[in-house]
């Protein structure tokens, strides 16, 4: 699993971010288009890229791309 | 009377919490999505819980990890349908699985309990956010709603089902 592929799949659950806005580093939260949609999303798109389970709390718990990303290696 | 599931508990506003409400309610950060934008007093608030307090309206507070978080309602409940609505307050719990968690909730309560035959809302037609996340638990814009600002949504039981074992395999 690599960080920046994770970081593509990331990106890719947003329609109106620019994908130069998503890096290791990213706030992810604080990004404008951030919604109860997109937490739905990230879930699904760790479930069915990775095979592994993240909840609400992961979500609520990280402030960065990396931080949730060090959470999916640790489950895969 | 409350409602669970999913880790979520809804529980009847009750008016010993109405004060609670009237606090959030009068927050800058709720009012901007509310119609009504006017302060609310402790007896405007007293009057209106007592309006409520019935079984055509269901208002509940959102209780997570032990905290009261927000609130969730369907409202004039008539011919089989009611409107449905939400805010949550805590900052910690906005924009996250909550507000599903808690729609799915309510929806399970009105069709299983109240045994409606749909829901609906209003949603502002460039209120993007909303739309998405009412389209995701199975709401569809009804007929004729083009060119109006304030555009109505339903949400029957059969769409709702459709959408549910998607929404809670990711809870």
């Amino acid at each position: 699993m690599e960080l920046d592929k994770f970081i593509q799949h990331f990106a890719a659950q947003f329609e109106d971010t620019d994908a130069s806005q998503f890096t290791a580093e990213t706030r992810y939260k604080e990004l404008a288009e951030w919604s109860s949609l997109m937490a739905l999303s990230i879930i699904g798109m760790v479930d069915e890229e990775y095979e592994a389970k993240v909840k609400g709390d992961d979500i609520r718990n990280t402030q960065t791309i990396k931080d949730l990303y060090e959470i999916v290696k640790s489950r895969m | 009377m409350k409602v669970e599931n999913y880790g979520v508990t809804l529980m009847r506003l009750t008016e010993d919490k109405i004060e609670l409400v009237r606090n959030w309610r009068n927050d800058p950060k709720i009012v901007q999505f509310m119609e009504f934008k006017e302060f609310i007093t402790p007896e405007m608030h007293l009057n209106w819980f007592h309006k409520i307090n019935n079984d055509k309206n269901y208002f509940f507070i959102i209780e997570y990890d032990g905290k009261e978080t927000g609130m969730i309602n369907v409202k004039d409940i008539d011919n089989e349908e009611g409107e449905a609505g939400i805010f949550i307050f805590d900052d910690y719990y906005l924009n996250s699985d909550l507000s599903f968690k808690s729609c799915v909730c309510l929806a399970e309560f009105c069709f299983e309990t109240l045994k409606l035959k749909r829901m609906k809302a209003h949603i502002l037609n460039n209120n993007k956010r909303a739309i998405q996340f009412n389209k995701f638990l199975g709401y569809k814009l009804s007929e004729n709603q083009e060119g109006i600002l304030n555009q109505l949504y339903y949400l029957t039981k059969e769409d709702f089902n459709s959408k549910k074992e998607r929404l809670i395999r990711l809870f």
